[in-house]
């Protein structure tokens, strides 16, 4: 049971008459999501979030994502909502992107260099298109990207994403943000509203990359707890990247910055922290 | 890096004379030290010597003062009542008074009046806002140049200093006047908290797009090159060489107690009361004390004229001539192509120095209160943050900064 809902073969094929081969892929606390395919739309992702579920945090992941028409962002197709026995379900449908994520590559080992500048910079220019929009993902991480067999990476995800001119929907008193440890920068962690901005993404993108790198996350490895990994967010600086490159130390600077602990000691916006990663891609001649 | 001369007590003379035999420079006037008709008279010199300029310190950090210099010039506001003051008629009274006057003083900018900030706090950012968009509605052709004035206590303060430069992105003036206090009063700032913050306010507001100058200096800021600071402000007593926000509430007679003149020796980075060159003489090491050639303006050469130096009569003036001389060589030698060369040059400046230090304290030569030798370290644990936090994005927009 899911949610109190009961979700079958029969009952998707009848609430959604327009997609064929629906097959599941994945289920959290807030939603389900299935692959399907759909006679214009081709391959899709069809998100169903649980009817207990907060409708306006589902709205906000479709206005976020739907502002944010980035190259390699998928887009959003439809939405809407279907009556199930436990009540209305909201659900939308977006671009399915093929591929393995980040994480899954990741077990395989780090990195090599010139992936590395890839993800680097097709991540950065998502969410320089993000912050244009105004729209903090505030979840980046390997688990939230895509590698496609084209050899793009994709961000996807956006269902912590906050629209900076929005009210914010996690409660204020909240000592420590909706967070995946491990990734999201102090002001973050500590629901500092009012400092989370795209420097955050730029933080959590920083310590993604440091991660592709090297195959650990020095804030995660090995910690006891997720205060734990507060304590090293917060204290401990990741020490110094050194790759085979020639843009070696530039890069290992770009990653030094924007993880830095202070915001106001990252690059500026995304756009900054771009230029600086298509400048060392430069250099590399990709 | 430039080096500004920070007008202070008996400065006039010093201040024509060092600007006419560097082929010009900057000269920041102060209304403690000099009356209206001492502003005009100097400012006028100054501007009329080849790359002569001259800046307006409004030195409005303690408006609740009764220094009887201070207030007799007359922008300073008859009555200032603290809230009311920065919200209405009153600010701009203050405002167009003092754009007046830097124009008849012919300013190369507006330096704006900014309150001490015993914290920064959302007051103290208030204050400095309303000031800069007061200024900016005012009709004024000169380059706008925000003061900072920050106590020890707030220097020290990472977390207000987070908060400042975060406010302060959204200003975007020509330039910012910073001044902080010293913690304890002392010349020489043996906290390196305090000087790493320091550093951390100048290179964020660079980065910013700003020009800053730091007021107040001595040699010890010539580390603020690694922070690509436009210029230092350096000067002749004490009180001009650390922030002294005390000195902007005492009667003016009061100030210059002790006058013993010091020798500089800017490869040691530290001052010497002429009987330790005395014994420097006697221990045969007084040539190690010589200023560098590029460095020596021969303000100091009696000294090292094969006789004992305290018989020679080097005079107060020549001390402080000295000692401006040689910071400006410094301070224009310390600025490099880029972050990396700047920070190695004066980490080799803090080598040379220390090595330095160890071999004429073994000889019993010492600086007391204006030895280096506790502040080597000092200066390198601060430089050693401000690589940390800030060296990459130093490195990368340096040339642009």
């Amino acid at each position: 049971m899911n949610g109190g809902m009961n979700i079958t073969a029969t009952w998707l094929a009848t609430q959604f008459p327009e997609l064929s081969n629906i097959q599941p892929l994945s289920r959290g606390g807030q939603k389900q999501v299935f692959s399907a395919s759909h006679a214009s739309d081709g391959e899709v992702v069809l998100k169903l979030m649980h009817p207990q579920q907060d409708v306006a945090r589902t709205t906000r992941e479709l206005v976020a994502v739907a502002q944010v028409q980035a190259a390699r962002v998928p887009a959003i197709l439809d939405q809407g909502t279907v009556q199930s026995s436990v009540g209305a379900c909201f659900w939308f449908r977006e671009q399915r992107i093929h591929g393995e994520t980040v994480r899954g590559v990741l077990q395989r080992g780090p990195f090599q260099a010139r992936q590395l500048l890839q993800l680097g910079l097709h991540t950065l220019e998502s969410l320089v298109v993000a912050e244009q929009a105004r729209i903090v993902h505030r979840d980046v991480k390997p688990e939230n990207i895509i590698l496609a067999p084209t050899d793009d990476f994709w961000l996807i995800d956006f269902g912590l994403a906050r629209h900076l001119g929005l009210e914010s929907l996690t409660a204020t008193a909240n000592v420590f943000g909706y967070v995946t440890w491990g990734y999201a920068p102090p002001e973050q962690c500590r629901n500092i509203k009012q400092e989370i901005d795209a420097r955050a993404d730029l933080f959590a993108l920083g310590v993604t990359l440091y991660e592709c790198a090297t195959g650990v996350n020095p804030f995660r490895n090995g910690a006891a707890n997720p205060l734990e990994v507060l304590k090293r967010v917060e204290n401990d600086p990741l020490p110094r990247l050194s790759l085979q490159l020639n843009a070696s130390r530039d890069f290992a600077d770009l990653v030094q910055a924007m993880t830095q602990k202070r915001r106001d000691h990252r690059p500026p916006t995304s756009k900054d922290a771009h230029d600086w990663m298509k400048d060392i891609c430069d250099q590399e001649q990709m | 890096m430039e080096l500004y001369l920070q007008f202070g007590y008996g400065m006039m003379e010093h201040c024509r004379h060092l600007l006419s035999e560097w082929g010009g420079g900057t000269a920041v006037l102060s209304p403690r030290d000099l009356s209206a008709e001492q502003l005009q008279r100097l400012s006028s010199t100054i501007t009329k010597l080849p790359n002569g300029r001259v800046l307006l310190d409004p030195q409005f950090y303690v408006p609740h003062t009764d220094h009887e210099r201070l207030c007799s010039h007359d922008y300073w506001p008859s009555d200032y009542a603290t809230g009311a003051f920065w919200q209405g008629p009153a600010l701009t009274d203050l405002l167009t008074r003092l754009r007046d006057l830097n124009s008849t003083l012919g300013t190369q900018a507006f330096v704006l009046p900014g309150l001490l900030a015993s914290s920064i706090d959302a007051d103290w950012l208030e204050v400095q806002r309303a000031t800069l968009e007061e200024a900016n509605a005012l009709s004024c052709d000169l380059p706008l140049i925000v003061t900072i004035a920050l106590s020890a206590d707030a220097t020290r303060n990472q977390e207000q200093v987070a908060v400042l430069l975060e406010t302060a992105a959204n200003w975007k003036p020509h330039g910012y006047y910073l001044v902080c206090e010293h913690p304890n009063g002392s010349y020489l700032v043996d906290d390196p908290n305090w000087l790493a913050n320091v550093l951390d306010i100048i290179s964020g507001l660079r980065l910013g797009g700003s020009q800053v100058i730091v007021g107040y200096c001595n040699h010890q800021m010539l580390a603020a090159a690694s922070a690509n600071a436009s210029a230092i402000c350096s000067g002749t007593w004490m009180n001009v060489r650390s922030f002294p926000p005390d000195k902007f509430r005492t009667a003016y007679d009061e100030e210059i107690r002790q006058r013993a003149t010091w020798y500089y020796c800017p490869q040691a980075l530290s001052e010497y009361k002429i009987p330790f060159l005395d014994i420097a003489h006697r221990q045969k090491i007084l040539s190690s004390m010589t200023p560098p050639t590029e460095l020596d303006g021969g303000y100091a050469d009696a000294l090292f004229s094969g006789v004992q130096p305290s018989s020679v009569g080097f005079s107060e003036q020549m001390a402080f001539r000295h000692y401006l001389h040689c910071l400006r060589g410094q301070c224009a030698a310390a600025g490099k192509a880029g972050f990396d060369e700047t920070s190695e040059a004066h980490e080799q400046l803090l080598d040379a120095a220390d090595a330095l230090l160890r071999k004429l304290a073994a000889a019993g030569i010492r600086g007391q209160q204006r030895d280096f030798f506790d502040i080597v370290d000092v200066n390198r644990a601060a430089l050693s943050l401000l690589g940390s936090t800030r060296g990459p994005m130093l490195r990368r927009n340096w040339e642009s900064m």
